[in-house]
């Protein structure tokens, strides 16, 4: 049992750094906000919070984040700090949405896409001072559409995933 | 998707209109400058009310950042970074817009310094 | 349980829906109002010269004809007072300073009133001032313009010595707006663009007009701006024109609103002989230019009090000026001592 969920939890920590590296390349909205993404790697850290648990949830976020700092953007380096502080406040948000909301898993993905931004802003404005207003209302627009998608696809993985496997 | 969730995007999409009538209420684009930072210190400021094209070269983390500004507005035009985001940007105008360009530690950003200037000097 | 559980989870959402809406519609409304209550003012300019100085003048109005009349207006009233203190021209149909000066034979001289009004404040002010504040000084001007003018020296100590004439008792004043000739040699400098900026200021109060900013050469009278905020005002530095006056290495810049700050110091017409700068404030006691301090700027609420007050202040030392200005209501003032410091009086705070 223990080996089991080591085992499937190193496969989804290792399946959310691919999506990560992997939605780096699609150039979604490049030009119109400095660093917006689809966030595909959401999917596996709701999957984890709906079957297993927050903490599991927090370890492959944690984890993801500092795998992905290591191999593409830098250890410590400014994208690190903006990705750990979006991370760790849409995990905690998400979280909470599913506790005491009634938001389905799509309600609790949109939760989960606009605290990543909101926690992203709020990491630039305390650490970097940069005024970032202007953006977050369209972060926060165009978060809806990504955290859609997101929960969808969770939505049906998770049903699909369901049917084959005892988590 | 149930009632909540379409609450949810309600409320969102509401809170973003806010904040977006709240900056088209509060901008104030009179006597715009551009203030270039690097590594959080300010390095340049560049007067926007000027038209015709001109080149700033500013030195980031990667390298040297080139920075234009034209008719009122101002660009990253080339940087060395993984994603050249930045540059892809393209033209900011507005007080409220930034050009962020995290792997080279330059942000670019506009305000309205009225404050700045006087009014009259008493002679 | 699951029936309270139900209640809660709903009202969150709604609560921030509603919430959410509200904000939207006061902001709707907000928006509304400005744009409704929005009025665009232009800017209207007018540099004249008038009192040896360039005056500014510059009024925020969304009517050019009552931009155009108000401007016009501010022109008349400059005007007339430059031709009725000017010393070196005479003008068709008035008796001015330069007619009184001039009319040697001691007779009484119908004056317009409102030179009267000036003579009669400046002759109160020298009691006022410690008998500082002398316009009767025409004879000690005179006799350093001359030197000023040929830049070759300084008048005499004997010259100096055997000047007379200043004698403010020689000014003798009569109700129905006469004066006594023959005995008098006037100069209004210290008063005179400080007079007329505040029949200005009485213009535009009088008609409720409050966007406006006229800069008369050493006098600044604020309104409101275009905006109905404060003006910006920052202080000429004496040893440098072309910069600002520093307090430390921070610039003065004062935010003013419906008052007036007015200047007085040696940095604007001057002459300098063997390495010594001699300026056009004379003090009439030592009959020398005062050099108690490089400048002193004065800000109250009415300009012909502001404009003597501060010529009063420079012929002071600093120390008697600030226990001088004590005895009034609404005066603070700034002073750039001899060795480059600033000394502000405990109000100029609330300006900056």
């Amino acid at each position: 049992m223990e080996i089991k969920k080591i085992s499937r939890i190193s496969m989804l920590l290792a399946l959310s750094v691919v999506l990560n590296i992997l939605e780096s390349f699609i150039p979604l909205f490049n030009g119109i906000i400095p660093g917006f993404k689809l966030g595909l790697a959401n999917i596996v850290i709701l999957l984890v919070i709906y079957t297993y648990s927050f903490k599991d949830a927090l370890l492959i976020s944690l984890l993801r984040v500092f795998l992905v700092g290591i191999l593409r953007t830098g250890l410590f380096s400014m994208s690190f700090f903006f990705s750990l502080g979006g991370s760790i406040i849409s995990i905690i948000v998400m979280y909470l949405a599913k506790k005491i909301t009634k938001l389905s898993i799509i309600g609790v993905s949109i939760m989960g896409s606009v605290s990543h931004t909101l926690g992203q802003i709020i990491v630039a404005i305390i650490f970097y001072n940069i005024n970032m207003i202007y953006y977050t209302a369209w972060a926060l627009l165009l978060s809806l559409p990504t955290g859609i998608l997101v929960g969808y696809l969770t939505k049906e993985i998770k049903k699909t995933l369901d049917l084959s496997i005892k988590w | 998707m149930n009632k909540s969730d379409i609450k949810l995007i309600i409320i969102i999409i509401l809170i973003a209109i806010i904040v977006l009538s709240m900056i088209a209420i509060l901008n104030d684009n009179s006597n715009k400058q551009a203030l270039v930072y690097y590594d959080n210190k300010l390095v340049l400021t560049i007067d926007l009310s000027e038209t015709e094209k001109k080149e700033y070269l500013v030195d980031g983390y990667n390298g040297v950042v080139k920075i234009i500004a034209l008719d009122g507005k101002i660009k990253v035009d080339e940087e060395d970074s993984p994603l050249h985001l930045c540059s892809k940007q393209g033209f900011i105008e507005h007080s409220y817009e930034t050009i962020v360009c995290l792997p080279n530690k330059v942000v670019i950003k506009i305000v309205s310094s009225k404050d700045n200037d006087l009014d009259t000097i008493l002679r | 349980m699951t029936k309270k559980r139900k209640f809660k989870k709903g009202v969150i959402l709604k609560l921030l829906f509603l919430l959410a809406v509200f904000i939207l519609i006061l902001l709707a409304i907000v928006f509304i109002f400005k744009k409704v209550t929005a009025i665009k003012y232009k800017e209207y300019t007018k540099t004249l010269n008038y009192m040896d100085t360039v005056i500014d003048i510059k009024i925020y109005s969304n009517n050019e004809n009552e931009a155009n009349t108000i401007i016009s207006e501010i022109e008349k009233i400059y005007k007339h007072y430059h031709e009725l203190t000017d010393r070196y021209n005479k003008y068709d149909d008035i008796n001015n300073v330069y007619i009184i000066n001039n009319t040697k034979e001691i007779a009484q001289l119908d004056i317009d009133k409102d030179l009267y009004e000036i003579l009669n404040y400046s002759v109160n002010w020298y009691y006022k001032s410690n008998e500082l504040f002398n316009i009767n000084i025409g004879n000690l001007t005179d006799l350093w313009k001359k030197y000023r003018d040929n830049k070759t020296g300084i008048p005499t100590n004997d010259e100096l010595y055997r000047l007379s004439g200043l004698d403010i008792k020689h000014i003798v004043l009569y109700n129905d707006n006469k004066i006594l000739t023959g005995n008098v040699n006037l100069d209004l400098g210290g008063i005179a663009k400080g007079y007329a900026t505040e029949v200005a200021h009485h213009y535009l109060k009088s008609i409720g007009f409050e966007r406006y900013l006229i800069n008369a050469g050493g006098t600044v009278l604020a309104g409101i701006n275009s905006e109905g905020n404060k003006y910006k005002v920052g202080l000429q530095d004496p040893d440098n024109a072309s910069a600002i006056l520093k307090d430390g290495d921070k610039e003065i810049k004062l935010n003013l609103s419906n008052a007036i700050i007015t200047s007085s110091g040696g940095y604007e017409r001057f002459y300098e002989f063997n390495g010594v700068r001699y300026h056009h404030i004379l003090n009439p006691n030592t009959k020398m230019p005062a050099n108690n301090m490089k400048s002193v700027s004065v800000i109250t609420d009415d300009a012909m009090l502001g404009d003597v007050m501060s010529t009063t202040l420079f012929l002071m030392s600093v120390e008697d000026g600030q226990k001088f200005i004590e005895n009034f209501d609404n005066v603070e003032a700034i002073w750039y001592t001899n060795d480059n410091k600033v000394i502000k009086s405990s109000g100029v705070q609330k300006y900056e």
